[in-house]
């Protein structure tokens, strides 16, 4: 039981409805009393369903109010049955109760419309063959016998059309089963309404003098007027409504069940008449089952043709995925290609830049040699440094563009040996000193050795280069360039600090990414390819170690190094072992 | 005593050119090959003290030279330097581990190369050849 707040108007509804049922027949039978509770169950079921539509604001509302105005045509047909409770049939009220069952039929029968989505057809297919083979059943046992019973024709007539109106319903009812709204718990208050309906009809249909006020066949109607009440104001009322249909039909066990059931009818029924000797309605039952089979029929092509589809679905798109993954595999071996393009293009650039290279530089060194040969004058000396230092530089590139190249394919190696970290800085300080002067700055070097580290000394040579030709190349004429080392608790620090133009603020975070250049080396047209630092950055990661930077607004740089006394083995080997 | 004997092979006749004249300016007695096959004749006709050896040449290069010449025990005294443009490290592994004893890296200033030969050549002049 849910908590008494929680509690809806549908549950209120049920519970009163149905506590309604034994206070009726608690009454005498055929009182005033009891005929008073009768039409208030009945009376109650139209402004019912009427609050539903309000409360719940389904899409489609007509259906409903279809409900709703044949619950109203059967509170007028009652109440017309109690003020003459003699009136010869057909009556006036007999005429209402009759005329509540197509409004009704029609109301389920667009709600399943609705509800079935793609499988409108379907649905109506599956309705259709329940609604014949039931009429089979239904003509044969209560519609022909009431027609052929005594009685005037009138009355014959209307006792032959109850039986035939609930075929309407249930033939309602079965098509939502190709959609998931039959799980709805409002459908099933609707079935279960119809099912009592029917029920009462057919107890009547079969034997019609049973039947008096305040029978026990009125519990079926009574439960009739309420469940179907509480199925317009229970939540889920709108999802009858809503268009959801099933993504494939499956042609599930029961289905095919019902189906060849509805075949089985009408000969069924005609065996059983003959061994009881009763009438053979032959036209009647064998039109209706000749009109079931065609939508048998008509209902398993449909079906085939659906699985037909999905097979033929799924074969395009076994098919796109194999395309898919060809398309795939040749694009992989496109960039297996490329890399492998890319390789060798690297090693040819190694080769044949290097080649022409080495002449170019050893000549003009030969060239400027002053122990052999005739003594150069001045100025051909100067045009020969000038070859000579921008051979160098050319040299630095093309180094600095392949060991960028190895870097990004994985392939730094280091050949790490013990090393003093203070005599590398002295020893590149003083190769440094001729450019230094040559720009009149102040190259020094501070800190006493030896500040043992283990590395790979040209990688160590390399980094060392790159900082202080980095410093000299950013700092103006009269600065200052200072080359600290020094021994730590848990390996070395070295630092290349200088009074140069420094970093524009927000530039510290980037100043290590490759190619990046800053504003101010941009500005001052300083030469440069923005690799030196990034280069720097990872000798001192393949060490083990890290750089950082510190720069003042109004000038001055330093960079720090931290590299640990010993080199984790393994940290670089397993890229080593990529390169054979 | 003459003049220390030098072989010099690089399929470059500038690189050529450019090693033998420092290396007789500097007081080697140069002899030249273009390719691996000459070299190879050349040191085991005159066996020069030191070899210098471009890795990549056609036919024998360097390195099946300097394998040539560390299989031949009559030349186990001949000191082998090795040039490469190659830039990967693995190549100078490789030479190493081919019993070279002296590597240096194209570009190279001729005058490191000369002093890396000297050397070689004070390491082998207790040998008497």
């Amino acid at each position: 039981m849910p908590p008494l707040r929680d509690l809806k108007p549908w549950h209120l509804y049920l519970g009163v409805g149905l506590a309604l049922i034994p206070v009726y027949f608690a009454f005498a039978s055929g009182g005033d009393a009891q005929s008073a509770v009768f039409l208030v169950v009945n009376g109650a079921a139209p402004p019912a369903v009427l609050y539903g539509i309000r409360l719940h604001r389904p899409e489609l509302r007509l259906p409903w109010y279809l409900f709703a105005f044949a619950f109203a045509c059967s509170v007028v047909a009652n109440v017309l049955a109690l003020a003459q409770p003699n009136a010869p049939e057909p009556s006036l009220s007999d005429g209402m109760f009759l005329a509540a069952y197509p409004f009704a039929a029609a109301g389920l029968l667009l709600l399943m419309f609705s509800a079935s989505g793609r499988h409108k057809l379907a649905a109506l297919a599956d309705a259709g063959i329940v609604t014949f083979a039931f009429a089979v059943f239904q003509w044969t046992y209560v519609m022909a016998p009431a027609i052929r019973a005594a009685g005037g024709t009138g009355e014959r007539i209307v006792d032959g059309l109850y039986p035939a109106m609930d075929i309407l319903l249930l033939a309602g009812l079965s098509g939502f089963f190709v959609s998931p709204a039959w799980r709805a718990p409002s459908f099933r208050l609707l079935g279960a309404g119809i099912g009592a309906l029917f029920v009462g009809d057919e107890v009547v249909g079969l034997a019609p003098s049973s039947y008096s006020a305040g029978s026990w066949i009125d519990t079926f109607f009574l439960l009739a007027y309420v469940l179907l009440a509480v199925a317009a104001l229970h939540p889920s009322m709108t999802e009858l409504s809503r268009s959801r249909s099933m993504p494939t039909l499956r042609v599930s066990p029961g289905r095919v069940g019902v189906l060849a059931a509805a075949l089985l009818v009408a000969p069924v029924v005609l065996v059983t008449q003959k061994l009881r000797g009763k009438p053979l309605d032959l036209y009647e039952v064998l039109s209706l089952a000749a009109a079931s089979s065609v939508l048998v029929v008509a209902r398993f092509t449909g079906i085939l043709r659906a699985l037909e589809r999905i097979r033929l679905r799924e074969r395009s798109a076994r098919a796109e995925a194999e395309a898919m993954q060809r398309q795939l595999a040749e694009q992989n071996e496109r960039l297996l290609e490329a890399d492998r393009l890319k390789d060798e293009f690297v090693a040819l650039i190694s080769h044949d830049l290097r080649t022409p290279l080495t002449s170019i530089i050893g000549y003009v060194e030969l060239a400027l040699d002053e122990d052999v040969g005739p003594v150069l004058d001045g100025e051909r000396r100067s045009y020969l440094e000038v070859v000579s230092r921008s051979s160098e530089r050319l040299l630095r590139l093309v180094d600095d563009l392949l060991f960028v190249a190895r870097l990004q394919a994985g392939r730094l190696v280091l050949d790490p040996t013990e090393l003093d970290l203070a005599a590398i800085a002295r020893q590149s300080v003083t190769e440094a000193q001729p450019r230094a002067e040559r720009k009149g700055l102040e190259l020094s070097c501070f800190g006493e050795g030896p500040v043992p580290v283990q590395g790979d000394r040209g990688r160590m040579f390399q980094l060392l280069d790159n900082l202080v030709s980095n410093a000299i190349k950013f700092t103006p004429e009269g600065g200052e360039i200072h080359v600290r080392t020094r021994q730590t608790e848990n390996g070395a620090v070295l630092e290349v600090s200088d009074n140069g133009i420094g970093l524009a603020p927000g530039e510290i975070e980037r100043v290590f990414e490759r190619f990046f250049r800053s504003s101010r080396a941009v500005d001052g047209q300083i030469p440069g390819t923005g690799l030196g630092l990034f280069i720097a950055k990872a000798i001192a990661e393949a060490h083990g170690g890290c750089i950082s930077v510190s720069s003042r607004d109004e000038g001055g740089t330093t960079f720090r190094i931290e590299l640990p006394a010993q080199l984790e083995t393994g940290a670089q080997m397993p890229r080593a072992e990529l390169v054979a | 005593m003459s003049e220390p004997l030098v072989l010099v092979a690089d399929d470059d006749d500038d690189i050529l050119l450019l090693v033998t004249t420092r290396l007789r300016r500097d007081g080697f007695e140069v002899v030249a090959a273009r390719d691996g096959d000459e070299a190879l004749a050349l040191v085991r006709a005159q066996r020069p003290r030191v070899a210098v050896l471009d890795i990549g040449m056609p036919g024998l290069d360097g390195l099946e030279v300097l394998a040539q010449i560390r299989a031949d025990a009559g030349l186990r005294d001949t000191r082998v330097l090795l040039l490469t443009a190659k830039a990967q490290e693995s190549d100078v592994r490789r030479g190493y581990t081919a019993g070279a004893d002296a590597y240096v890296r194209k570009p190279f200033s001729p005058a490191e190369l000369s002093s890396r030969v000297r050397e070689l050549v004070d390491q082998t002049a207790g040998t008497g050849q």
